[in-house]
């Protein structure tokens, strides 16, 4: 009969891959240490799992002002907003490179600190789980019995054919095997196989870390070879990627101005649909930007249908679209009857929400004295209370709003101004109340200073241009880390050991089993089915 | 036990340092390679190419701000200055007043200037060439698609830029950023003479 017995307890001693092999054990105070003590003390100390947690922490900690405080590279206006709102704190705040902070000094150095620990862990467990996967499973021991799984029948085979039997049957199960060999030193009476099954849980393991790697410097290559860059484009124009027609330009630290596509975008048309009715009302449905590009100069023109979520792919780039607005049309004549600006001129909407947009108008050409105007478009306007309120975000009722100033623009003494803004402080106002205009509409300017028609309005879309050649390698890094950490969860370690003996004419066949007691079970069972099998194996050649 | 941990341990110390060594190595050679470009005298913006490094001024043709059409090519023999401009664009208007000085300046020694509006539009372009009496055309480049054919040749970060193409059309020189007359006039004297 086989005879199974419960577990007494898991001997399964497992010094080829311990978790965290004895690190805090040694005080560096104890003993004499030198240089080089305190060297490997420090690296050890900088290696552990406990110190790199708390460096991961301190980088979500870190990242917390990047997202409360405007930031210089995104948001340098906010900044500047910032100093005005709190002229005491923000130099201190500044100081600290919390205005800056992806850039910060204290931020790289949390973010080396915590590469070199992540490294100096992963690399050398790697090894170790490399070494533990070649291993042989150990001799068999002595007494079967005390495993937790055992079985025991006779045979009338001889010992050394019976554990031939079932080293054939275990290596039919994909086990790998140790015979006693040349290392034994128990002479010829030792029959016994030890079979060892599961070793793609090291491999797995393996996986996991080397990919977790993969990861770290995926992200790196991302950093230091891509670029991010924005663009605004109104309907009908296009751009070419290069920094001089590009808004915003955010190149990693190996990346110059060389290094961009130089594909051409043209913006055929951009529709924008909204929910009419309902609570939803007012909410987006759909965004649909249709452009036309070249891959390169004098390359055959393509078409794409840009939508949110639906990235154009060119050149190794990825051109999203991420926002739009709406851009009224200017023409400006001056006091000489010359136009001298007539262009679609981007608004940008602010938070008082249906696209009620604001933007200047600068009109630097314009004699005697140069023109600008600060200017409201509201797209769908209702008027409350001596308010304009935009009701719909779609552009059923447009309407600007303009005041109109003359004097000095500031422009010509060389320094640079947003197009967003305008310095009245050298203009006197024309207006004295925002004049209201709807499409097709003129305001003449007092004393015969010119006239400006709001002749139309077409909208604009802008567009977030990246190339990150990390991202693909980031994606296969972080599959594979999850499939390794499958394969270490799911396939255990588990070893057979079979022991024949003679006892008087015939043979004692002892079996014993175990596994890692923390996986999933079943175990159990396949040792009972092993065993059976064994047994029978084991008559089968009985009767030969 | 430690014996064995010794190994790992400087082995990892060892990618480490490569990966540290490599970062400097990369810096390094991103940062090299000048081909000889020399700076004029007391300007941090404004090169010039030595013979036999100017890199070749891309062919093209465009409309100009007055609406005819205009081969880059035509220019081939002369001394011809580009400035990249727009009439949004601040420095380009405080550096104007200097380019057309120069421009009538070297007009008896057969020197051609041309301006490539980058990012305008007509009215305002116009507006700008008539207020400061630029005496030479521009193209339109409204889609920046010349701007990105010269940044294959030569860095332009953005506007104003200027550069001075040689007889044979080749770049010679260039001004990254606001031209003065005495950087022009440097530069000018060099590709002249050549």
């Amino acid at each position: 009969m086989t005879d199974v017995r419960a577990p007494e307890a898991d001997p399964f001693e497992s010094p080829a891959e311990p978790d965290e092999p004895g690190r805090a054990h040694r005080d560096p105070a104890g003993g004499a240490l030198g240089l080089a003590g305190w060297l490997k003390w420090g690296w050890r100390q900088l290696t552990s799992m406990r110190i790199a947690l708390v460096l991961l922490f301190l980088l979500a900690l870190g990242s917390v002002p990047g997202s409360m405080l405007p930031q210089e590279g995104t948001d340098p206006g906010g900044v500047q907003q910032y100093y005005t709102s709190h002229p005491a704190l923000a130099p201190w705040l500044n100081h600290l490179g919390l205005f800056n902070v992806f850039a910060a000094p204290w931020f790289a150095a949390i973010y080396l600190l915590l590469f070199a620990s992540l490294v100096g862990c992963v690399v050398p467990r790697t090894f170790r789980l490399a070494g533990s996967a070649r291993t042989l499973p150990p001799r068999a021991p002595r007494n079967l019995t005390r495993l937790p799984r055992s079985a025991e029948y006779p045979t009338t085979l001889a010992p050394a054919e019976a554990a031939e039997v079932a080293a054939t049957v275990l290596a039919g199960h994909g086990f790998r095997l140790r015979r006693p060999g040349s290392d034994s030193n128990h002479g010829d009476d030792e029959h016994w196989v030890s079979a060892e099954k599961g070793y793609l849980r090291e491999a797995g393991n393996l996986l996991f870390h080397l990919a977790l790697l993969g990861v770290l410097v995926s992200v790196a290559l991302g950093g230091l070879f891509g670029y991010k860059a924005d663009r605004l484009l109104v309907q009908g124009t296009s751009f070419s990627d290069t920094q001089s027609a590009l808004d915003e330009f955010y190149p990693g630290r190996f990346v110059t101005a060389h290094d961009l596509g130089p594909f051409t975008i043209t913006l055929n048309r951009f529709d924008a649909s909204y929910i009419t009715s309902g609570n939803q009302r007012g909410q987006p449905s759909s965004f649909d930007a249709r452009v036309s590009y070249t891959a390169q100069p004098g390359g055959p023109a393509r078409t794409f249908d840009l939508q949110v979520n639906r990235p154009l792919p060119v050149d190794g780039a990825k051109v999203y679209l991420i926002g739009h607005g709406y851009a009224p049309v200017f023409k400006v004549t001056d006091s000489r009857g010359q136009v001298v600006y007539d262009q679609a001129t981007p608004f940008i909407s602010g938070t008082s929400g249906n696209f009620l947009s604001q933007g200047v108008v600068k009109v630097p050409g314009a004699q005697p004295e140069q023109l600008g105007f600060t200017g409201v478009f509201v797209p769908t306007a209702i008027e409350v209370g001596g308010v304009l309120e935009s009701v719909f975000p779609a552009a059923d009722n447009p309407v600007v709003s303009l005041i109109a100033y003359a004097g000095n623009l500031g422009l010509n003494s060389g320094v640079t101004q947003s197009v967003y803004e305008m310095n009245t402080a050298g203009m006197h106002q024309l207006t004295s109340a925002p004049q209201l205009l709807q499409p097709g509409q003129s305001l003449k300017l007092p004393d015969g200073q010119g006239t400006i028609t709001f002749t139309g309005y077409v909208p604009w879309v802008s567009l977030a241009i990246t190339h990150d050649p990390g991202q693909l390698p980031a994606l296969i890094c972080g599959l594979a880390a999850l499939g390794g950490l499958l394969l270490s969860f799911m396939v255990r370690r588990r070893r057979v050991f079979v022991r024949a003996r003679a006892s008087g004419p015939g043979t004692t066949v002892q079996i014993g089993g175990l596994a890692r007691t923390d996986a999933s079970g079943g175990f159990e069972d396949e040792f009972a089915s092993l065993a059976a099998e064994l047994r029978s194996a084991h008559s089968q050649h009985e009767g030969e | 036990m430690l014996k064995s941990r010794r190994r790992p341990v400087f082995v990892a110390a060892a990618v480490c340092a490569a990966a540290a060594l490599a970062v400097v190595l990369l810096t390094g050679l991103a940062g090299g390679g000048n081909n000889g470009v020399t700076h004029v005298a007391g300007s941090n913006s404004a090169v010039l190419y030595p013979a036999g490094h100017r890199p070749a001024a891309p062919d093209f043709t465009a409309t100009t701000l007055t609406g005819s059409k205009l081969a880059f090519s035509a220019y081939r023999g002369q001394v011809v200055v580009v400035n990249f401009w727009g009439s949004w664009c601040a420095p380009c208007r405080q550096e104007a007043p200097v380019l057309a000085v120069t421009a009538q300046q070297y007009r008896p020694d057969g020197v051609s200037f041309l301006g490539v509006d980058v990012r305008d539009d007509t009215a305002s372009a116009l507006a700008f060439t008539r207020q400061f009496g630029v005496p030479y055309p521009s193209i339109s480049d409204s889609g920046s698609t010349i701007t990105l054919d010269f940044t294959a040749v030569v860095p332009i970060a953005g506007t104003p830029t200027t550069l001075v193409i040689d007889r044979t059309g080749h770049i010679a020189g260039a001004v990254f950023g606001t031209a003065t007359q005495q950087e022009l006039t440097d530069i000018l004297a060099q590709v002249m003479h050549s």
